[in-house]
């Protein structure tokens, strides 16, 4: 028998108290109670994505670290007892994984703490992280606790202005893009609302957004995801609404949202390619790494009816690139710098929500 | 005078004396403003703040002075920033080099963490210059303005394309922030309630009056026939967008280009403080 629980029926078991209070909790996990955590099923089996994990650090590989709850990153140790999340993940420049767990050692696919089995990685990726699952957290009625019962209510989309930010590729700026563009409407008196509708639970692009002064910072764990990959369309559509109505409950007179990855990955092209989740955004922000992805990723949105308020990302680090990208597209330029000044963000904003007007030449 | 004030501090508003206290707020950092306040003995604190820009002669302490008495009726607080020679030659211009909306924003926000209504949209005033910047401010920012009262300008950012500061389209020079998409704003700061204020006798063309021959033809050559021309572009604009203008001419009879005259015209006031209720000026 486990030190650290004691068997009560075949497949579950009851949680030492203090296994709790000695264990990381992850980041994903941040909205979950924990003293609603009593006991252990130990039939990784039936593990779904968003149960809750309590799991042992068996060998440290390339995520080193385990971002915690309270927000701060947490040397990881061989032995370390970890509370993490079982889910999947899409990042090209990482991992991709799927939620499934074993007995003999899963993933750590993200270092928000989402655990699951590695199905590719990056050539520059080292081996993941392994920890054992111990067991699946569960509470009073025996059943494995899930971020879902943790999610903001549901509610009907609000009349909030929403702008959106798409990208060619993961790490391609949009999460700089959105900080500087919360920045510079809050210096300009907006009160700003930050989300991140897809992608995998992680506290960068979270405390991103806080730092640049957000009003209101949530993603798509507050919704009961720990990650939006492989999860039905209908799903994140209905989390993205209720995201915006606890923007719009906070006070906030927009918001920017983030949708991970690039325009080519399947939930983000599922959605952007739906005119009715469209219809929730008055403009997207465009993050590219290059002239070229540009024009690629131009054209592709304008097969599906959109152009960009303004190309911005990597992109516009370099004058040489952006102007190559200005000439092919035609689309204007919004660099970090640009983002985060008041009247440049006030104009971004207005032209989102109004258009342009035509100037009234006396 | 100015020295015989008592230093306001922002976070302790709440606290400040009689009627009204004039004070003066120096605000730290090398592009803060510093400016004159002043706070009524019964502040309302649900009221926006009056905030009043100075003309090229500056005296922000006495724009304070003299709208702090029919402010505090209503008790509401007068902040008349001062944007010194040194440091703000050409503050009416907004967005020249150095950044005078930026100093303005960051100072609202200083009077925002003292519990000053700057989040409701601030009441905003300006005599010549002091106009100028005003309605370029309320260009940029219309969300952040309440009201616009205009005294006096010399010469004004029209809503068409010539370049900016003359009017929408890009500026000529680079060191000016200016971008034709801010056009995008304009929808906005039509719809707001402007007052156009300039003196039957402010028709003469002196040496602060900037002429030649582009502008005088955008423009016309003195103050008054300026402000009645930007009322008339401001009204077709808003027409052309949909938009209900809001926007009234209002002769100061009597008055010149003279800041006491005008500020003290009943009419001027009568803008200035709509909700007083004040008499018509016989």
């Amino acid at each position: 028998m486990n030190a650290l629980v004691s068997m009560t029926a075949p497949h579950e078991t009851a949680l030492n108290p203090t296994t709790l209070t000695r264990a990381k909790w992850a980041f994903t996990t941040r909205c979950v109670a924990r003293d609603a955590a009593i006991g252990l099923c130990r039939d990784l089996s039936a593990a779904k994505p968003g149960d809750l994990v309590l799991g042992r650090v068996e060998r440290i590989g390339s995520h080193k670290r385990l971002q915690l709850s309270v927000g701060r990153p947490a040397e990881l140790y061989a032995g370390d007892l970890v509370i993490v999340v079982c889910g999947a993940r899409y990042a090209p420049d990482q991992f991709e994984g799927l939620a499934e767990l074993s007995p003999l050692g899963s993933d750590l696919l993200a270092s928000g703490g989402v655990l699951g089995r590695m199905r590719s990685r990056n050539g520059k990726m080292a081996a993941p992280t392994r920890i054992t699952p111990i067991g699946l957290l569960t509470g009073t009625d025996s059943i494995p606790i899930n971020l879902a019962e943790y999610a903001i209510p549901l509610r009907p989309r609000p009349a909030i202005p929403v702008i959106g930010a798409v990208g060619a590729s993961m790490n391609s700026g949009k999460t700089t893009a959105v900080a500087s563009f919360v920045h510079g409407l809050v210096r300009a008196g907006h009160r700003v609302a930050a989300i991140k509708a897809t992608g995998t639970g992680a506290f960068g692009d979270y405390n991103a957004y806080l730092d640049a002064g957000a009003h209101h910072v949530a993603d798509f764990v507050d919704a009961g995801m720990v990650s939006t990959y492989r999860e039905p369309i209908p799903r994140i559509t209905r989390a993205t609404d209720a995201l915006l109505a606890g923007a719009a409950s906070a006070g906030c007179d927009v918001a920017l949202v983030e949708l991970a990855d690039g325009i080519l990955q399947k939930e983000t092209a599922a959605l952007i390619s739906d005119p009715a989740y469209r219809a929730r955004f008055a403009g997207f922000l465009l993050a590219v790494p290059d002239a070229l992805a540009a024009a690629g990723g131009g054209a592709t949105l304008a097969k599906i009816g959109i152009r960009p308020l303004a190309l911005t990302g990597l992109i516009t680090q370099s004058p040489m690139a952006t102007t190559e990208a200005e000439t092919a597209t035609g689309f204007d330029i919004a660099s970090r710098e640009q983002l985060r000044d008041p009247a440049f963000a006030t104009v971004l904003f207005s032209r989102a929500r109004f258009g342009t007007h035509r100037a009234h030449v006396a | 005078m100015e020295g015989d004030h008592d230093m306001f501090d922002p976070y302790n508003a709440h606290l400040a004396g009689t009627r009204h206290t004039i004070s003066r707020m120096s605000r730290l950092g090398p592009d803060a403003l510093t400016c004159r306040v002043a706070v009524p003995d019964h502040r309302n604190s649900e009221k926006p703040p009056l905030v009043a820009i100075h003309g090229l002669h500056r005296g922000a302490e006495a724009q304070a002075s003299l709208l702090a008495p029919l402010a505090a009726v209503q008790g509401q607080m007068v902040i008349a920033p001062l944007f010194e020679r040194d440091n703000w030659p050409h503050y009416q211009q907004v967005v020249r080099k150095r950044r005078t909306d930026l100093a303005l924003l960051s100072a609202l926000d200083d009077f925002a963490i003292a519990g000053v209504n700057c989040t409701d949209g601030i009441e905003l005033c300006g005599y010549s210059g002091g106009a100028q910047f005003a309605h370029r401010f309320a260009m940029l920012y219309p969300h952040r303005v309440a009201r616009l009262t205009l005294i006096a300008a010399g010469w004004y950012t029209f809503p068409d394309l010539a370049p900016f500061p003359y009017g929408l389209g890009a500026p000529t020079s680079r060191h000016t922030f200016w971008q034709p998409r801010s056009i995008g704003l304009l929808g906005t700061f039509l719809s707001l309630p402007i007052r156009v204020l300039v003196g039957t006798e402010d028709d003469k063309v002196d040496e602060n009056t900037r002429s030649g021959a582009d502008i005088d033809a955008q423009q016309g050559r003195t103050r008054r026939e300026r402000a009645a021309r930007w009322v008339s572009a401001i009204e077709g604009a808003a027409r052309e967008c949909g938009v209900q203008p809001n926007i009234k001419l209002i002769e100061l009879d009597g008055c010149g280009h003279d800041f006491r005259s005008c500020l003290a015209h009943p009419d001027a006031l009568r803008q200035l403080f709509p909700d007083l209720e004040l008499p018509q000026a016989q």
